[in-house]
């Protein structure tokens, strides 16, 4: 089991190294993280999310846009696995959320997790020297904490990320480091935005738009990042019917969405 | 919304004159004051090619925007768009990319430049920019309070285009970046339906919320779930 483990994590190693040299398109490569973290550390959802330098902790990927997944991912502003793990610069392994006093800990978090359906629930640091600068969190539906190789494994494809994100041996000062940062939180909602644009366009929800988005990305060898500032130009000209090349993944298969519906009156 | 936005809007607040709407004169001034630099300024910015300047809070500042401007040379010119702040603690380490600029600079007594985008995502209406005689970096919690003014920016140059920082109870700190993934894809949304810029259907949705009393990420996600939709020819603070 280790062995394997370790077979996949070299391979994965691989492709990701060949993704950071020439055309390197940042949110396809941190997507193709969480999506690698799922598959080898044998966890149901994996998101990363990094510091927004003011204070609170951002997503930037995730292996699903299902948006119940992300909102519990988001919610950890003040508490959570990953607050606990930013603050402290510390892994959090939880085996099981519904045992001892997990509840009382994180009363918010806590009971949005398990209604989700997730037992397990871990978070690790991202690290550059002494500073964190984010975290990866996973969950997982089966009540099991992390065995020290898939923790191991974790901690390299926290690094890998890290590097990514950072180009390590280039930074030198607190300057990059924050923009590089900046940078990654702009593209996110770059790509929320072009969601949001191609979901009202192709009547779709919103995790709907992202698959389109990427597979069309992926199709024309786009960066992400790009694709998603063409769309909100108009210049891209995405059909939900484009061909894909990949199936989705089972953990992406869109949650059901209500059809469009009148409205009544302004909300109130 | 975070204790750091609390503690700078609480600064700016503290700063204004109480019955007058915020301004961005304001907030520069405040800049000034709480995050150890010389000068302050802001610049709107419509597309690439149209700058305004709106406030400068010196003279300093004022000709390194309107050097900025003609030349297009400089840390808040045409190039800048990379969704990242350019903090520039030492102007030698820039004088080859941006020779004009560093002369300009140093005769005008800067040694250190910081330029903010006023931006979210594809939005981009400005650039909070900072200047200080004294080269070095900002320190950590100024940088942190410095991204949180420029996001205070952002919603203020927004909210004067649409009016609503007229209105009494006003404070611009719902929506501010944290917010969540729906506000930016009910954005994209409503940019659709009333067939407007995102910057517009920005400001579309929030005039709804305040107009309604409610938080931004209520109204956002009524959107993102098709329970609101913005039609066209609404007027500005109904969703219909």
């Amino acid at each position: 089991m280790a062995a394997s483990v370790d077979e996949r994590l070299a391979q994965t190693f691989v492709e990701l190294a060949d993704t950071l040299v020439a055309g390197f398109d940042l949110m396809e490569f941190l997507h193709t993280l969480t999506e690698r973290c799922v598959e080898l550390l044998d966890v149901d959802a994996a998101g990363l999310l990094l510091a927004d330098g003011r204070g609170a902790l951002r997503l930037v990927a995730a292996s699903t846009e299902q948006a119940r997944v992300a909102e519990l991912f988001q919610i950890q502003n003040d508490e959570g696995p990953c607050v606990d793990c930013f603050r402290s610069g510390q892994a959090v392994i939880i085996g099981d959320i519904s045992a001892g006093d997990v509840a009382t800990r994180w009363p918010r978090f806590g009971p949005a997790a398990l209604e989700m359906g997730f037992a397990g629930v871990h978070a690790i640091p991202m690290r550059l020297r002494d500073q964190v600068i984010g975290t990866l969190n996973l969950f997982r539906r089966a009540p099991r904490g992390l065995d020290q190789h898939v923790a191991r494994a974790a901690r390299a494809l926290v690094d890998v990320a890290t590097i990514g994100i950072l180009q390590e041996r280039a930074i030198r000062q607190q300057e990059l480091v924050a923009t590089q940062l900046q940078a990654a939180l702009h593209s996110r909602v770059m790509i929320e935005q072009a969601k949001g644009v191609l979901a009202e366009r192709h009547q779709v929800t919103p995790d709907e738009a992202f698959l389109i988005l990427r597979r069309y990305a992926r199709n024309h060898n786009r960066p992400l990042t790009a694709l998603a500032g063409d769309v909100i130009q108009g210049t891209a000209d995405i059909s939900p019917g484009s061909q894909a090349t990949t199936r989705p993944a089972p953990h992406d298969e869109p949650e059901n969405s209500p059809g469009p519906e009148a409205t009544s009156g302004p909300h109130s | 919304m975070g204790e750091r936005s609390v503690k700078v809007w609480a600064w700016i607040a503290a700063a204004h004159d109480g019955d007058a709407p915020v301004t961005i004169a304001t907030l520069c001034r405040t800049a000034v004051l709480r995050l150890g630099v010389d000068g302050a300024s802001v610049t709107a910015v419509s597309g690439l090619v149209a700058r305004e300047p709106v406030f400068a809070s010196d003279e300093v500042s004022a000709r390194l925007e309107e050097f900025q401007f003609t030349t297009g040379e400089g840390p808040g010119a045409d190039d800048f768009w990379f969704g990242s702040p350019m903090l520039i603690p030492e102007l030698d380490s820039v004088t080859v990319r941006w020779p004009g600029f560093v002369s300009a600079a140093v005769e005008a007594s800067a040694r250190a430049v910081f330029s903010f985008p006023l931006q979210a995502g594809a939005i981009q209406v400005g650039v909070l920019s900072l200047y200080r005689a004294r080269p070095g970096p900002l320190g950590a919690e100024e940088l942190a309070d410095a991204l949180v003014f420029a996001d205070i920016a952002l919603q203020l140059l927004l909210d004067v285009s649409s009016g609503l920082v007229e209105s009494p109870d006003y404070q611009p700190l719902d929506g501010v970046p944290g917010a969540q993934a729906e506000v930016h894809q009910a954005t994209g949304m409503i940019s659709v339906q009333l067939d407007v810029s995102l910057e517009e259907a920005f400001v579309r949705l929030r005039a709804h919320a305040f107009a309604n009393g409610a938080a931004l990420g209520d109204v956002a996600g009524d959107v993102v779930r098709r329970r609101l939709r913005f039609g066209p020819g609404s007027a500005p603070g109904s969703g219909r």
